[in-house]
């Protein structure tokens, strides 16, 4: 598996990043003035332009190396949008993408920590613990911010979120609150898993499940596709980087991606 | 290759955390069809094609968190660029328009820093 290489920071780009959608729409416009369209969603196209600046040697060496093993726009890797929510459907949390244990009951419509109703209640009514968990497909080596909004019925509720294999258990209040949680998968995995444990009996809201490919959480992004692009490629053949001071690079990448 | 012919109302566009739909400076414009025939003796026959006017609007967004890009990239996504009809109100007059699509099948988005992202776009009135 290619994966387009994080810094040693565990970003994947910097500010200002650049990002454009096209999609294809076939219109033929008619001589009242009226139209039709015919949409052509594989004709679907994301460019990300990623400006770096400050790189080190070893991290402009990676970049390097790692154009180099696609030999440019040739091959094809694996590619992380930085703008997005990793997650697909992250405010839809009953859709099919989503993984959730057969006793765990999910109610949507519920009050949500920004005044609208974009929440989730979920209940536990089976005896051992229930999970909700969404697989990506995408390096378990990379550095992730798994971060979601809960809050419990009854203070006190401990729940685990889930990062790979690794985990994190945190104990809610009756209050919204926040919680992040930074990890990495197995190295070697080519899928990771996110997702949130709910105790038996338990009862919680939650709000805003993001995944980032980042240490720190961004403000909470709803999702309908997710970011992982697997068909992700160079726009050039040649990359540039320049050194600008004793351990300093700077580069501009360009990156094409589809979901074919 | 996979067509869709199907050309439904998708959504309400998104406004803003201020409930605003559009910033300063942004642009309205009018467009009228009108033919021109130029005869030799230099008069000119004018006339209509078109029933009326149709409006469009120029809209650059500046400063905005990521959950406004996301929502604005979100329901770009949902129609599908120009294919999809949504309902439009202008900024200017809160007149609603009932149908009205992207004006391209692009949509540039820039992450400046934390919390400050920016994008622009057309949205224009259809002949229903």
């Amino acid at each position: 598996m290619l994966v387009y290489p994080q810094l040693t920071t565990g970003a994947v780009s910097q500010f200002p990043a650049q990002k454009r959608r096209k999609l294809r729409t076939v219109v033929n416009a008619l001589g009242d003035g009226s139209s039709i369209k015919l949409a052509d969603p594989p004709g679907e196209l994301t460019e990300w332009q990623l400006q770096y600046a400050g790189l080190s040697d070893q991290e402009a060496l990676a970049l390097e190396q790692f154009f180099e093993s696609v030999e440019g726009s040739l091959g094809v890797f694996t590619f992380l949008d930085p703008t997005a929510n990793l997650f697909s459907w992250s405010g839809q949390l009953d859709h099919r993408e989503w993984t959730k244990g057969p006793l765990l009951a999910l109610t949507g419509n519920v009050p949500d920590p920004v005044g609208g109703m974009n929440g989730w209640n979920l209940s536990n009514s089976g005896a051992g613990v229930q999970s909700l968990s969404q697989t990506l497909e995408a390096p378990g080596g990379y550095v992730y911010c798994l971060s979601v909004y809960a809050k419990a019925f009854a203070a006190g509720l401990k729940i685990t979120l889930l990062c790979g294999s690794a985990r994190l258990d945190r104990t809610l209040e009756t209050e919204w609150s926040r919680i992040t949680f930074s990890g990495s998968g197995d190295a070697q995995a080519e899928t990771i898993d996110f997702g949130i444990e709910v105790p038996p009996g338990g009862s919680l809201d939650l709000y805003g499940m993001q995944a980032e490919p980042q240490a720190g959480a961004s403000t909470y992004r709803p999702s309908t596709t997710g970011g992982v692009y697997s068909n992700a490629w160079f726009r050039d053949d040649f990359l540039a980087v320049t050194a600008t001071d004793v351990n300093r690079h700077s580069a501009t990448v360009n990156i094409n991606a589809n979901r074919l | 290759m996979t067509w869709s012919a199907t050309c439904e109302m998708a959504g309400i566009f998104p406004k803003l955390s201020t409930n605003a739909v559009a910033q300063y400076p942004a642009t309205r414009k009018v467009l009228f069809r009108n033919q021109v025939l130029r005869f030799v003796d230099g008069a000119a026959q004018r006339y209509r094609d078109s029933i009326g006017p149709l409006r469009q609007w120029d809209i650059r967004l500046d400063q905005l968190d990521e959950r406004e890009l996301a929502a604005i990239e979100g329901f770009f996504a949902e129609n599908q660029g120009r294919f999809g009809n949504f309902e439009f109100m202008d900024p200017w007059d809160g007149q609603v328009y009932p149908t009205c699509s992207f004006a391209s099948d692009a949509l540039g988005l820039v992450s400046v820093a934390e919390m400050n992202g920016r994008t622009s776009f057309t949205v224009r009135e259809n002949r229903s």
